[in-house]
Protein backbone atom coordinates (compact mmCIF):
# COMPACT_ATOMS: atom_id res chain seq x y z
CA UNK A 1 0.00 0.00 0.00
CA UNK A 2 1.03 3.53 -0.91
CA UNK A 3 0.33 4.78 2.25
CA UNK A 4 3.31 3.26 4.22
CA UNK A 5 5.00 5.95 3.26
CA UNK A 6 7.66 4.31 0.97
CA UNK A 7 5.63 4.58 -2.25
CA UNK A 8 4.04 7.44 -3.44
CA UNK A 9 1.52 7.63 -6.70
CA UNK A 10 3.20 10.18 -9.11
CA UNK A 11 0.92 11.64 -12.03
CA UNK A 12 3.70 11.92 -14.78
CA UNK A 13 4.07 15.17 -16.79
CA UNK A 14 2.37 14.96 -19.96
CA UNK A 15 4.72 17.49 -21.65
CA UNK A 16 8.34 19.08 -21.12
CA UNK A 17 6.94 22.23 -20.29
CA UNK A 18 5.21 20.67 -17.38
CA UNK A 19 5.84 19.23 -13.72
CA UNK A 20 4.59 15.59 -12.55
CA UNK A 21 2.31 15.82 -9.41
CA UNK A 22 3.14 13.76 -6.21
CA UNK A 23 -0.26 12.55 -4.64
CA UNK A 24 0.13 13.27 -1.23
CA UNK A 25 0.59 10.39 1.02
CA UNK A 26 -2.04 10.03 2.95
CA UNK A 27 -4.42 8.90 -0.02
CA UNK A 28 -3.62 5.36 -2.08
CA UNK A 29 -4.57 6.96 -5.20
CA UNK A 30 -5.37 10.59 -7.09
CA UNK A 31 -8.82 10.02 -7.51
CA UNK A 32 -9.27 9.51 -3.87
CA UNK A 33 -7.15 13.19 -3.63
CA UNK A 34 -9.33 14.59 -5.66
CA UNK A 35 -12.81 13.66 -4.68
CA UNK A 36 -11.83 14.48 -1.18
CA UNK A 37 -10.22 17.85 -1.80
CA UNK A 38 -13.19 18.58 -3.99
CA UNK A 39 -15.80 17.51 -0.93
CA UNK A 40 -13.92 19.47 1.61
CA UNK A 41 -14.12 22.37 -0.92
CA UNK A 42 -18.15 21.99 -1.56
CA UNK A 43 -18.45 21.72 2.22
CA UNK A 44 -16.26 25.56 2.77
CA UNK A 45 -18.68 26.72 0.04
CA UNK A 46 -22.03 25.45 1.60
CA UNK A 47 -20.64 27.61 4.69
CA UNK A 48 -19.92 30.54 2.43
CA UNK A 49 -23.68 30.46 1.88
CA UNK A 50 -24.62 30.51 5.05
CA UNK A 51 -22.47 33.38 5.75
CA UNK A 52 -23.89 35.90 3.30
CA UNK A 53 -27.14 33.95 4.04
CA UNK A 54 -27.75 36.09 7.55
CA UNK A 55 -26.96 39.08 5.39
CA UNK A 56 -29.65 38.46 2.81
CA UNK A 57 -31.91 37.40 5.98
CA UNK A 58 -30.95 40.50 7.57
CA UNK A 59 -31.72 42.35 4.21
CA UNK A 60 -35.09 40.88 3.60
CA UNK A 61 -36.17 41.40 7.34
CA UNK A 62 -35.41 45.37 7.23
CA UNK A 63 -36.52 45.74 3.56
CA UNK A 64 -40.13 44.16 4.26
CA UNK A 65 -40.18 46.40 7.92
CA UNK A 66 -39.18 49.82 6.22
CA UNK A 67 -39.39 49.36 2.41
CA UNK A 68 -39.70 53.23 1.99
CA UNK A 69 -35.81 53.23 3.32
CA UNK A 70 -34.82 50.53 1.08
CA UNK A 71 -36.17 52.41 -2.41
CA UNK A 72 -35.01 55.39 -1.63
CA UNK A 73 -31.63 54.26 -0.27
CA UNK A 74 -31.07 52.13 -3.31
CA UNK A 75 -31.59 55.44 -5.34
CA UNK A 76 -28.76 56.82 -3.95
CA UNK A 77 -26.42 53.88 -5.38
CA UNK A 78 -25.79 54.41 -9.44
CA UNK A 79 -27.43 50.95 -11.00
CA UNK A 80 -25.27 51.90 -14.38
CA UNK A 81 -22.08 51.03 -12.21
CA UNK A 82 -23.90 48.57 -10.30
CA UNK A 83 -24.49 46.58 -13.94
CA UNK A 84 -21.27 47.76 -15.10
CA UNK A 85 -19.82 45.07 -12.26
CA UNK A 86 -21.87 42.35 -12.60
CA UNK A 87 -21.24 42.03 -16.37
CA UNK A 88 -17.40 42.66 -15.70
CA UNK A 89 -17.86 39.45 -12.55
CA UNK A 90 -19.71 37.23 -15.21
CA UNK A 91 -17.22 37.85 -17.81
CA UNK A 92 -14.64 37.10 -15.43
CA UNK A 93 -16.44 34.05 -13.96
CA UNK A 94 -16.55 32.79 -17.81
CA UNK A 95 -12.29 33.36 -18.07
CA UNK A 96 -12.04 31.17 -15.15
CA UNK A 97 -14.49 28.58 -16.10
CA UNK A 98 -12.27 28.75 -19.34
CA UNK A 99 -8.71 28.95 -17.33
CA UNK A 100 -10.32 25.65 -15.61
CA UNK A 101 -10.77 24.00 -19.05
CA UNK A 102 -7.45 24.81 -20.47
CA UNK A 103 -5.53 23.43 -17.69
CA UNK A 104 -7.94 20.47 -18.03
CA UNK A 105 -6.54 20.24 -21.65
CA UNK A 106 -3.29 20.80 -20.76
CA UNK A 107 -3.09 24.20 -22.63
CA UNK A 108 -0.37 26.05 -20.00
CA UNK A 109 -0.26 29.52 -21.97
CA UNK A 110 -4.06 29.71 -22.41
CA UNK A 111 -4.81 29.24 -19.07
CA UNK A 112 -2.04 31.85 -17.41
CA UNK A 113 -4.14 34.13 -20.10
CA UNK A 114 -7.69 33.21 -18.76
CA UNK A 115 -6.41 33.41 -15.54
CA UNK A 116 -5.18 36.91 -15.94
CA UNK A 117 -7.93 38.07 -17.56
CA UNK A 118 -9.88 36.82 -14.08
CA UNK A 119 -7.86 39.26 -11.89
CA UNK A 120 -7.92 42.48 -14.67
CA UNK A 121 -12.12 41.40 -14.30
CA UNK A 122 -11.38 41.97 -10.32
CA UNK A 123 -9.30 44.44 -10.42
CA UNK A 124 -11.31 46.44 -12.42
CA UNK A 125 -14.74 45.82 -9.97
CA UNK A 126 -12.35 46.91 -7.18
CA UNK A 127 -11.62 50.42 -8.68
CA UNK A 128 -16.06 51.09 -9.48
CA UNK A 129 -16.14 49.85 -6.15
CA UNK A 130 -13.33 52.23 -4.70
CA UNK A 131 -15.23 54.94 -6.50
CA UNK A 132 -18.65 53.91 -5.33
CA UNK A 133 -17.30 54.04 -1.91
CA UNK A 134 -16.11 57.20 -1.94
CA UNK A 135 -19.27 59.16 -3.40
CA UNK A 136 -21.16 57.47 -0.57
CA UNK A 137 -18.21 58.46 2.28
CA UNK A 138 -18.45 62.43 0.42
CA UNK A 139 -22.15 62.71 0.93
CA UNK A 140 -21.59 61.15 4.72
CA UNK A 141 -23.98 58.08 4.10
CA UNK A 142 -21.09 56.43 5.49
CA UNK A 143 -18.05 57.16 7.56
CA UNK A 144 -15.32 54.91 7.89
CA UNK A 145 -13.09 56.22 10.51
CA UNK A 146 -16.64 56.15 12.54
CA UNK A 147 -17.86 52.49 11.83
CA UNK A 148 -17.36 51.04 14.25
CA UNK A 149 -18.40 53.46 17.10
CA UNK A 150 -21.73 53.52 18.80
CA UNK A 151 -24.85 54.60 18.66
CA UNK A 152 -24.35 58.08 20.68
CA UNK A 153 -26.97 57.97 23.07
CA UNK A 154 -26.14 62.19 23.88
CA UNK A 155 -27.11 63.03 20.54
CA UNK A 156 -29.49 59.89 19.63
CA UNK A 157 -27.52 59.62 16.50
CA UNK A 158 -24.95 57.24 14.73
CA UNK A 159 -21.85 59.01 14.55
CA UNK A 160 -21.15 56.62 11.04
CA UNK A 161 -24.29 58.01 9.48
CA UNK A 162 -24.59 61.41 8.81
CA UNK A 163 -26.43 62.13 5.93
CA UNK A 164 -24.21 66.10 4.60
CA UNK A 165 -27.29 66.49 2.22
CA UNK A 166 -30.15 64.95 3.96
CA UNK A 167 -31.06 63.03 0.78
CA UNK A 168 -32.77 60.04 3.54
CA UNK A 169 -34.56 62.36 5.30
CA UNK A 170 -38.32 61.74 6.05
CA UNK A 171 -37.97 57.78 5.97
CA UNK A 172 -37.57 55.97 8.70
CA UNK A 173 -33.85 54.43 9.98
CA UNK A 174 -32.07 56.09 6.77
CA UNK A 175 -28.75 54.25 8.39
CA UNK A 176 -29.99 50.32 7.93
CA UNK A 177 -29.65 50.57 4.01
CA UNK A 178 -26.37 51.95 4.13
CA UNK A 179 -25.04 50.10 6.61
CA UNK A 180 -26.64 46.49 5.04
CA UNK A 181 -24.95 47.89 1.47
CA UNK A 182 -21.70 48.48 3.11
CA UNK A 183 -21.17 44.95 5.26
CA UNK A 184 -22.45 43.29 2.28
CA UNK A 185 -20.45 44.53 -0.68
CA UNK A 186 -17.67 44.98 2.01
CA UNK A 187 -17.22 41.06 2.84
CA UNK A 188 -18.21 40.38 -0.90
CA UNK A 189 -15.16 42.62 -1.75
CA UNK A 190 -12.82 40.97 0.50
CA UNK A 191 -14.00 37.75 -1.41
CA UNK A 192 -13.01 39.18 -4.24
CA UNK A 193 -9.54 40.06 -3.23
CA UNK A 194 -9.27 37.09 -1.35
CA UNK A 195 -10.22 35.38 -5.18
CA UNK A 196 -7.72 37.32 -7.23
CA UNK A 197 -5.21 36.87 -4.95
CA UNK A 198 -5.76 32.94 -4.89
CA UNK A 199 -5.75 33.05 -9.08
CA UNK A 200 -2.26 35.21 -8.41
CA UNK A 201 -1.36 31.80 -6.44
CA UNK A 202 -2.92 29.71 -9.51
CA UNK A 203 -0.77 31.43 -12.24
CA UNK A 204 2.68 31.36 -10.24
CA UNK A 205 1.80 27.24 -10.09
CA UNK A 206 0.87 27.24 -13.89
CA UNK A 207 3.87 29.08 -14.90
CA UNK A 208 5.79 26.57 -13.46
CA UNK A 209 3.60 23.84 -15.73
CA UNK A 210 2.34 22.07 -12.14
CA UNK A 211 -1.59 22.01 -14.08
CA UNK A 212 -2.45 19.56 -16.37
CA UNK A 213 -4.89 16.91 -17.86
CA UNK A 214 -3.59 15.16 -15.26
CA UNK A 215 -3.70 17.41 -12.13
CA UNK A 216 -5.39 20.57 -12.10
CA UNK A 217 -7.41 20.14 -9.25
CA UNK A 218 -6.05 23.26 -7.09
CA UNK A 219 -7.42 25.36 -10.58
CA UNK A 220 -10.73 23.74 -10.31
CA UNK A 221 -11.08 24.91 -6.38
CA UNK A 222 -10.37 28.26 -6.78
CA UNK A 223 -12.12 28.38 -10.02
CA UNK A 224 -15.37 26.94 -7.69
CA UNK A 225 -14.47 29.91 -5.20
CA UNK A 226 -14.43 32.81 -8.04
CA UNK A 227 -17.82 31.51 -9.14
CA UNK A 228 -19.16 31.60 -5.52
CA UNK A 229 -18.24 35.21 -5.38
CA UNK A 230 -20.08 36.09 -8.79
CA UNK A 231 -22.95 33.96 -7.52
CA UNK A 232 -23.16 35.61 -4.60
CA UNK A 233 -22.88 39.28 -6.75
CA UNK A 234 -25.91 38.27 -8.50
CA UNK A 235 -28.20 38.84 -5.85
CA UNK A 236 -26.62 41.92 -4.51
CA UNK A 237 -27.12 43.87 -7.89
CA UNK A 238 -30.53 43.78 -7.69
CA UNK A 239 -31.33 43.83 -4.43
CA UNK A 240 -29.15 46.99 -3.69
CA UNK A 241 -29.09 48.77 -7.16
CA UNK A 242 -32.74 47.97 -8.25
CA UNK A 243 -34.34 47.56 -4.75
CA UNK A 244 -37.39 45.48 -5.37
CA UNK B 1 -5.80 -1.99 -7.97
CA UNK B 2 -2.91 -1.81 -5.71
CA UNK B 3 -1.66 1.70 -5.25
CA UNK B 4 1.77 -0.06 -5.99
CA UNK B 5 1.73 0.94 -10.52
CA UNK B 6 3.87 3.82 -10.68
CA UNK B 7 3.45 3.19 -14.47
CA UNK B 8 0.66 5.95 -15.27
CA UNK B 9 0.29 6.52 -18.75
CA UNK B 10 0.38 10.38 -19.26
CA UNK B 11 -3.19 11.43 -21.76
CA UNK B 12 -4.46 7.95 -20.13
CA UNK B 13 -7.27 10.10 -17.98
CA UNK B 14 -9.24 7.92 -16.63
CA UNK B 15 -9.83 5.31 -13.57
CA UNK B 16 -7.45 5.45 -10.43
CA UNK B 17 -4.33 5.99 -13.09
CA UNK B 18 -5.28 10.10 -12.53
CA UNK B 19 -7.88 11.93 -10.70
CA UNK B 20 -10.34 10.18 -12.20
CA UNK B 21 -12.98 11.02 -15.27
CA UNK B 22 -13.19 14.99 -15.78
CA UNK B 23 -16.31 16.14 -17.57
CA UNK B 24 -14.50 18.75 -19.86
CA UNK B 25 -17.07 20.93 -20.85
CA UNK B 26 -16.92 22.36 -24.59
CA UNK B 27 -15.84 26.51 -25.32
CA UNK B 28 -19.09 27.00 -27.34
CA UNK B 29 -21.42 25.95 -23.79
CA UNK B 30 -19.29 27.97 -21.65
CA UNK B 31 -19.56 31.10 -24.48
CA UNK B 32 -23.75 30.56 -24.70
CA UNK B 33 -23.69 30.13 -20.71
CA UNK B 34 -22.70 33.69 -20.71
CA UNK B 35 -24.51 35.59 -23.35
CA UNK B 36 -27.44 33.64 -21.32
CA UNK B 37 -26.27 35.76 -18.29
CA UNK B 38 -25.78 38.52 -19.77
CA UNK B 39 -29.18 39.04 -21.21
CA UNK B 40 -30.78 37.87 -18.17
CA UNK B 41 -28.56 40.64 -16.03
CA UNK B 42 -30.33 43.33 -18.91
CA UNK B 43 -33.99 41.71 -18.31
CA UNK B 44 -33.25 41.97 -14.70
CA UNK B 45 -32.54 45.93 -15.55
CA UNK B 46 -36.02 46.73 -17.62
CA UNK B 47 -38.05 44.93 -15.26
CA UNK B 48 -37.20 47.14 -12.44
CA UNK B 49 -38.03 50.19 -14.55
CA UNK B 50 -41.93 48.84 -14.18
CA UNK B 51 -43.70 49.11 -10.93
CA UNK B 52 -45.16 45.90 -10.12
CA UNK B 53 -45.41 46.60 -6.96
CA UNK B 54 -44.71 43.52 -4.59
CA UNK B 55 -44.06 41.04 -7.60
CA UNK B 56 -40.89 42.98 -8.60
CA UNK B 57 -39.00 41.52 -5.65
CA UNK B 58 -40.72 37.98 -7.08
CA UNK B 59 -39.13 38.68 -10.51
CA UNK B 60 -36.39 39.90 -9.46
CA UNK B 61 -35.26 36.85 -7.43
CA UNK B 62 -36.47 34.34 -10.14
CA UNK B 63 -33.88 35.76 -12.73
CA UNK B 64 -31.33 35.73 -9.85
CA UNK B 65 -32.08 32.36 -8.82
CA UNK B 66 -31.61 30.97 -12.71
CA UNK B 67 -28.76 32.72 -13.37
CA UNK B 68 -27.57 31.16 -10.17
CA UNK B 69 -28.42 28.02 -11.78
CA UNK B 70 -26.94 28.70 -14.67
CA UNK B 71 -23.41 29.36 -12.54
CA UNK B 72 -24.02 26.56 -10.58
CA UNK B 73 -24.17 23.87 -13.23
CA UNK B 74 -22.19 24.82 -15.83
CA UNK B 75 -19.67 27.28 -14.51
CA UNK B 76 -18.92 25.37 -11.03
CA UNK B 77 -19.55 21.66 -13.02
CA UNK B 78 -22.08 20.87 -10.54
CA UNK B 79 -24.26 19.32 -13.34
CA UNK B 80 -21.52 16.70 -13.44
CA UNK B 81 -20.21 16.20 -10.32
CA UNK B 82 -20.75 13.57 -7.86
CA UNK B 83 -23.85 13.06 -5.88
CA UNK B 84 -22.52 13.62 -2.34
CA UNK B 85 -21.11 17.08 -3.80
CA UNK B 86 -24.15 18.07 -5.45
CA UNK B 87 -25.82 17.14 -1.59
CA UNK B 88 -23.22 18.85 0.44
CA UNK B 89 -23.62 21.96 -1.39
CA UNK B 90 -27.47 22.22 -2.30
CA UNK B 91 -28.24 21.43 1.22
CA UNK B 92 -27.08 25.16 2.85
CA UNK B 93 -30.15 26.42 0.19
CA UNK B 94 -32.15 24.26 2.23
CA UNK B 95 -31.12 25.16 5.68
CA UNK B 96 -31.24 29.14 4.31
CA UNK B 97 -34.78 29.00 3.48
CA UNK B 98 -35.25 27.71 7.22
CA UNK B 99 -33.59 30.49 8.15
CA UNK B 100 -35.37 32.69 5.97
CA UNK B 101 -38.80 31.36 6.87
CA UNK B 102 -38.13 31.70 10.91
CA UNK B 103 -36.88 35.41 10.09
CA UNK B 104 -40.11 36.27 8.02
CA UNK B 105 -42.71 34.51 10.55
CA UNK B 106 -40.91 37.04 13.29
CA UNK B 107 -41.66 39.92 11.00
CA UNK B 108 -45.43 38.88 9.94
CA UNK B 109 -45.66 39.00 13.29
CA UNK B 110 -44.47 42.00 14.77
CA UNK B 111 -46.10 45.25 14.35
CA UNK B 112 -44.00 48.01 12.78
CA UNK B 113 -45.13 51.71 13.49
CA UNK B 114 -42.89 53.40 10.72
CA UNK B 115 -43.77 56.90 11.87
CA UNK B 116 -42.17 56.61 15.15
CA UNK B 117 -39.07 56.43 13.61
CA UNK B 118 -38.80 58.43 10.66
CA UNK B 119 -36.22 61.43 10.63
CA UNK B 120 -38.05 64.37 10.40
CA UNK B 121 -35.02 67.40 9.01
CA UNK B 122 -31.74 66.34 7.47
CA UNK B 123 -29.10 65.57 10.29
CA UNK B 124 -26.76 69.26 10.43
CA UNK B 125 -23.17 68.59 10.02
CA UNK B 126 -22.58 70.28 13.25
CA UNK B 127 -24.02 67.29 15.64
CA UNK B 128 -20.35 65.70 14.99
CA UNK B 129 -19.16 68.12 17.59
CA UNK B 130 -21.93 67.55 20.03
CA UNK B 131 -22.08 70.54 22.45
CA UNK B 132 -21.44 69.95 26.14
CA UNK B 133 -24.08 68.10 28.18
CA UNK B 134 -25.37 71.60 30.05
CA UNK B 135 -25.03 70.33 34.03
CA UNK B 136 -23.06 67.97 34.04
Amino acid sequence: MSHDGHHSVVIPAPGPEFLPHTVAHHFDTPVQEFQAAKLGFWLFLATEILLFGGLFAAYFYYHEAYPETFRLGGHQLDWKLGALNTSVLLLSSWTMAMGVRSAQTSQKKKLLVYCGLTVLGAAIFMVVKFFEYKAKYDHGLFVFPEMFHGYDTATGQLPWFKDYHGVMAGVPHGHLFFAIYVTMTAIHGLHVLIGAGLILWVMKGAAKGRFHAGYFLPVDLVGLYWHLVDLIWIFLFPLLYLVP
Amino acid sequence: MSAHTHDVHAGHAHGDLQMGHHHVSSSRMFANVLVALLILTAITVATSRFDFGSANMLIAMVIASVKASLVMAFFMHLKWDTAINKIVFLSSFLFLSLLFLFTLTDLATRRIDNSLHTTKAPVDKGWVQPAPHAGH
